[in-house]
């Protein structure tokens, strides 16, 4: 039995109903009176020089109120992190991409809108483009960007230990290669936005975001606003997976437009749109060399990675340090040195997606640890165990695991998929493969360099006594943050679910970095946390007044007043409270003094009771460059057990079921936990299998559709068993940390070594397309047959 | 991506559809489901000033068996034929082309009729109603007339349809005793797929010393239209079905009949070694029901 009375439970989620029923607004649900339409003119070309631009014949189209440039938006930079501001809102001197914005459009109608694009003339130098790493990184290769030269737009050299040393003690050393393609994050909804402006002069701005706080930060100085004066409001969100964590073009053209036409002004995104924009998991090409005794102990790991960049940074500089420092565990390894390049092509910026960074890296060691394994002659289990770190290890770029259940997380795969019946018995074309990974739970540092509070959460107790109102800024993006904050906030505050009602997503409630690295329910998970015991303790310490009891001996438990010792007679207060309800229906008649009675007397002590929590993290980690990327409160880990069946003779693999255990912390909603693990394992499977974005000679996206694009279907989702393991991690609210990332990591690696295990074949490029498969294990069979 | 502006018309009969066709000739597209014409529009790969939707003529949703033929109204969906008991019956392997069509919802929408008009060398339907030697009905101006399917394509997207014909539907003949047929596709993954091959096949058995009395095998996705594989077929007539048999047609199918392309999708020696292995699969399923009469 839970020691707990909301959370820990498989609560319904709260957004459910309306989103079951279709009800749930999302931006592109709302229109406003007088609602403009916007539309952009994208780039044709991959690299070109933009000679002039002739808006007229746009202007002098009926129901066109507005066609800007950067003649007229001004070419302020920005970007993700402040140490890149390396975009405009629009192109000024050339474009870099084939969608680079270049203007857009306010009409009366959103098919005027794009007659109006078409008819905006730019004539073009075309310049010759790069389109892949190695291009880009060629003496004398077309350049991007002036300010870094040979298209390099960051590099990281970091050596923990003494790797050369390292390998000199090693008996067994690995180097392997791999690489993986583009990926889009192929949410539902694709990004769209309505912008407002009132004439008090403030900006409102209702998008499709996982950050609303950053975006506004964004659209203010972009816009040159008062923070103040930019509001962003998140309605219902169909997910985001990385691709919605930062300011988008579309948002800041739409915000211009309204203000300067002081009317409602909506723009969207097609699916062509989404794939032009891209920002999703970067290309990776790693070299990793492993090295281990002969006994299974790891000792020194060497890798080099290049990073398909695209035409900016967007998340690319935090992607490449996340390549290099997450490798430092889960397993004891004392020496790590990492040489990574993010290069700038002409193709559009990939920037973080879930297990941002980290998820080939750890595809490609998994793998080399099944080698290892395999040639020490050790099950892949056990080397995996004989090196795990420990409770309160910290690994040697300083990740402090304050809590650590990945040895359980195994032994429950192990349990779960009968591990030790099947590995080494599968009959001919079938497998069974495992691996470990871990992902941060939450940022440790705000994108900005900022002292700021990473979560605020406001709790008002309705003045009736009944109800519990939540105000976050967060952002409820499909993952469950809303249910997650409601319990939190209804467990604090000892009262249930169904008296917790929550409003998030604005950035009037408060400060919020939103729903990125995993940080919510550890972050705003505490705020939510505090704020629920503030208003709490307010109740409380006018029950003690007014029961003459002291406040350590009254809690509040399942919507009723607890008292340690003697219940005191509290008829009085009851007879105040039913006073004050004369003529209602509810009269309380429990035997205990109810919450309702309770915090309805404190409002008539005391006026509306509002409590407040706050959330940043403790200082941490390491001091070298590059540190804050990596670090955080908290790990998630988890392991996987994939089976597979491959066809022979065509290539095509099945997954036939996969078990996988995560450590959360502690599951605040079971249900939310569940779903994001077969969530990441879905698309885990998506990028090992069949996704890849595919691009022409010509820079343009070939299957900028959800029907060439292939994310997994049911018919390709396996039978998942998801076991939730709970290690009450010390710096999470209630013991809870993050699941929404670190359950990708495994996924990846378990089907190649499956797959390894089925067929003999080790895969070193993504994704498994039958074609791929069909090809290696083809020449498997003539090097074997030489 | 908006959709162009167009007049939309429902005639309720077939000759108030040609009329309107001839009406306005070129400047006008006949549409079934539109599960493609609507998207291929939307892209501005066709255009058209007016669309004629064929969905308000009964007889052109219907499944209808009539003696020894059956036939398929143009406008009977993926999701109708999946359904029909005499398809399910006695055409197996348009059965499970018409399973494998798209999603549900496309299923829904998608004609048999669009889908050969279509003439993508990819089409699911289509080396189906090959190998069961369907005919294709057309009507226009000057009358009527009826075609073999497996002669209907002319190339991606290109037909033997002429200006102002409408196909109605397809007649084939109801298959005898002693045969079998199936069906197999191959994409990237389980469903909603767009083939990288699909291949289907027919075989009748002579019961007297079962051999193989007729083989019919089409291919798709491995030239301009979907193409009869006449050297597999050769083959396996007058042989007695078999592992080694199957193996053969497959590889002539592979060496012999196909012409693949290398594209996004798949290159073409994928695609030749491909169409062997689905060859000899699909013959190894459709002796076996043959057998099993």
């Amino acid at each position: 039995m839970s020691k707990f009375d909301v959370i820990n439970s498989y609560a319904p989620r709260i957004d459910c109903p309306d989103k079951a029923t279709g009800k749930a607004i999302f931006t592109d649900d709302l229109s406003k009176p007088g609602m403009l339409y916007g539309a952009m003119l994208q780039s044709p070309h991959a690299h070109a020089k933009i000679l002039s631009i002739d808006t007229s014949k746009a202007k002098a189209l009926e129901g066109v109120k507005a066609v800007i440039t950067s003649k007229e938006t001004g070419s302020v930079k920005y970007g993700v992190s402040p140490a890149r501001y390396d975009e405009t809102m629009f192109a000024t001197d050339k474009v870099r991409y084939v969608g680079d914005e270049i203007a857009a459009v306010a009409a009366t109608s959103l098919e005027i809108a794009l007659n109006a694009v078409a008819l905006i003339q730019v004539e073009y130098e075309v310049l010759p483009a790069v389109l892949t790493v190695e291009d880009a990184m060629k003496e004398g290769a077309p350049q991007l960007h002036e300010a870094f030269t040979n298209n390099l737009c960051a590099e990281v050299h970091q050596e923990f230990g003494n790797v050369e040393e390292g390998f000199k003690q090693c008996d067994i050393i690995k180097t392997t290669t791999m690489k993986n393609k583009r990926q889009d994050g192929a949410f539902i909804e694709m990004q769209a936005c309505i912008a407002e402006y009132d004439r008090r002069g403030t900006l409102t701005l209702t998008t499709s975001t996982q950050v609303p706080h950053y975006v506004q930060r964004t659209v203010a100085m972009v816009l040159g606003m008062d923070v103040g004066k930019v509001r962003v409001i998140k309605p219902y969100v169909g997910a985001g997976f990385g691709i919605k964590a930062a300011a988008n073009h579309q948002e800041l053209a739409c915000c211009f437009l309204a203000r300067m036409l002081k009317k409602p002004v909506k723009m969207n995104y097609t699916r062509e749109q989404v794939f032009m924009y891209g920002r999703a998991r970067h290309q990776f090409s790693h070299t990793i060399t492993t090295g281990a005794k002969k006994d299974g102990t790891l000792v020194a790991l060497k890798h080099e990675c290049y990073l398909d960049g695209g035409a900016y940074t967007s998340f690319g500089i935090a992607t490449v340090y996340y390549t290099g420092s997450l490798l430092a565990g889960p397993y004891k390894l004392p020496n790590m040195s990492y040489d990574g390049y993010r290069v700038y092509n002409n193709k559009p910026a990939c920037g973080a997606q879930r297990g941002h960074g980290a998820v080939i890296a750890r595809a490609v060691f998994e793998q080399q640890m099944d080698m290892i394994a395999e040639e020490i002659g050790m099950d892949p289990l056990e080397l995996r165990i004989k090196n795990m770190m420990n409770t309160g290890d910290t690994t040697c770029n300083d990740l402090n695991m304050s809590s650590f259940g990945m040895s359980e997380c195994i032994e429950a795969v192990r349990d779960g998929s009968g591990w030790d019946k099947k590995k080494g018995n599968m009959p001919k074309g079938k497998g069974i493969g495992m691996a470990c990974g871990f992902f941060v739970s939450g940022a440790g540092f705000p994108i900005y360099r900022s002292d700021t509070f990473h979560g605020t959460v406001i709790v008002k107790l309705t003045e009736d006594g009944g109800t519990a109102l939540v105000y976050t800024a967060s952002a409820e993006i499909g993952q469950g943050s809303d249910t997650a904050f409601a319990m939190i906030v209804g467990e604090a505050l000892g009262i249930p679910l169904e008296n917790v009602r929550l409003a998030s997503g604005d950035t009037d409630m408060g400060v919020d970095l939103g729903a990125y690295s995993s940080r919510q329910t550890l972050m705003t998970g505490h705020a939510a946390k505090e704020a629920g015991e503030h208003a709490k303790q307010q109740v409380l310490e006018v029950l003690a007044e007014q029961l003459d009891t002291p406040l350590e001996d009254m809690d509040i438990k399942n919507g009723c007043i607890e008292f340690k010792n003697q219940t005191p007679d509290f008829s009085a207060l009851r007879t105040r409270y039913i006073k004050e309800h004369r003529g209602w229906t509810d009269n309380p008649e429990s035997e205990k003094l109810t919450f309702k009675e309770a915090s309805r007397i404190a409002f008539l002590e005391k006026g509306s009771i509002v409590g407040t929590g706050k959330y940043r993290p403790h200082w941490l980690g390491g001091k070298f460059k590059g540190a804050a990327v990596g670090t955080s409160p908290a790990y998630g880990c988890s392991a996987q057990v994939a089976e597979v069946t491959v066809d022979m003779e065509t290539g095509q693999i099945t997954i036939d079921n996969i078990v996988d255990a995560h450590d959360c912390g502690k599951a605040i909603n079971r249900n939310s936990v569940e779903g994001q693990m077969q969530g990441s394992i879905s698309m885990g499977i998506g990028e090992t299998m069949h996704e890849e974005v595919i691009f022409n000679d010509k820079g343009q996206v070939l299957n900028s559709d959800l029907a060439e694009y292939k994310i997994v279907t049911a018919m390709d989702m396996p039978p998942v068993k998801a076991i939730v393991v709970e290690s009450d991690e010390p710096n999470g609210p209630y013991g809870a940390k993050e699941v929404g990332e670190g359950a990708i990591m495994p996924t990846i690696p378990a089907i190649l070594n499956a797959v390894y295990d089925a067929t003999g074949v080790r895969m070193n490029e993504l994704p498994l397309t039958p074609e791929r498969v069909y090809t290696a294990i083809q020449a498997y069979k003539e090097r074997s047959n030489a | 991506m908006l959709l162009p502006k167009f007049e939309f018309y429902e005639p309720t009969s077939i000759q108030e559809a040609i009329d309107l066709k001839k009406k306005y000739r070129g400047k006008a597209k006949l549409m079934a489901g539109g599960t493609d014409l609507l998207v291929h529009l939307k892209k501005k790969l066709v255009t058209a000033d007016h669309l004629i939707s064929l969905a308000k003529i009964k007889e052109l949703s219907q499944v209808q068996q009539a003696g020894d033929t059956l036939k398929i109204g143009t406008c009977v969906t993926m999701s109708q034929l999946s359904k029909s008991a005499v398809i399910q019956e006695k055409f197996g392997a348009i059965k499970t082309a018409s399973d494998n069509l798209g999603t549900h919802l496309i299923r829904n929408r998608a004609t048999l009729g669009g889908n050969v008009c279509n003439a993508s060398p990819a089409g699911e339907a289509l080396p189906s109603l090959i190998v069961y030697q369907a005919q294709v009905r057309l009507q226009g101006p000057e009358g009527k007339r009826k075609i073999p399917v497996e002669s209907f394509f002319k190339g991606p997207g290109k037909t033997d349809i002429h200006e102002g014909e409408i196909l109605v539907g397809f007649q084939l003949p109801l298959p005898e005793k002693n045969y079998g047929a199936h069906y197999l596709q191959l994409g990237k993954r389980k469903s909603s797929e767009i083939n990288v091959v699909n291949v289907a096949a027919f075989v009748e058995i002579n019961p007297a010393d079962q051999t193989v009395k007729t083989a019919r095998i089409a291919l798709g996705s491995v030239a301009a239209t979907p193409i009869r594989s006449f050297h597999a077929e050769d083959v396996l007539t007058n042989k007695a079905p078999g592992e080694a048999v199957f193996y053969e047609a497959g590889e002539a199918a592979r060496h012999k009949d196909c012409q693949p392309i290398d594209d996004f999708r798949g290159t073409a020696a994928y695609r030749r070694a491909m169409i062997g292995v689905l060859t000899k699969r699909t013959l190894e399923t459709a002796c076996k029901l043959a057998m099993a009469q």
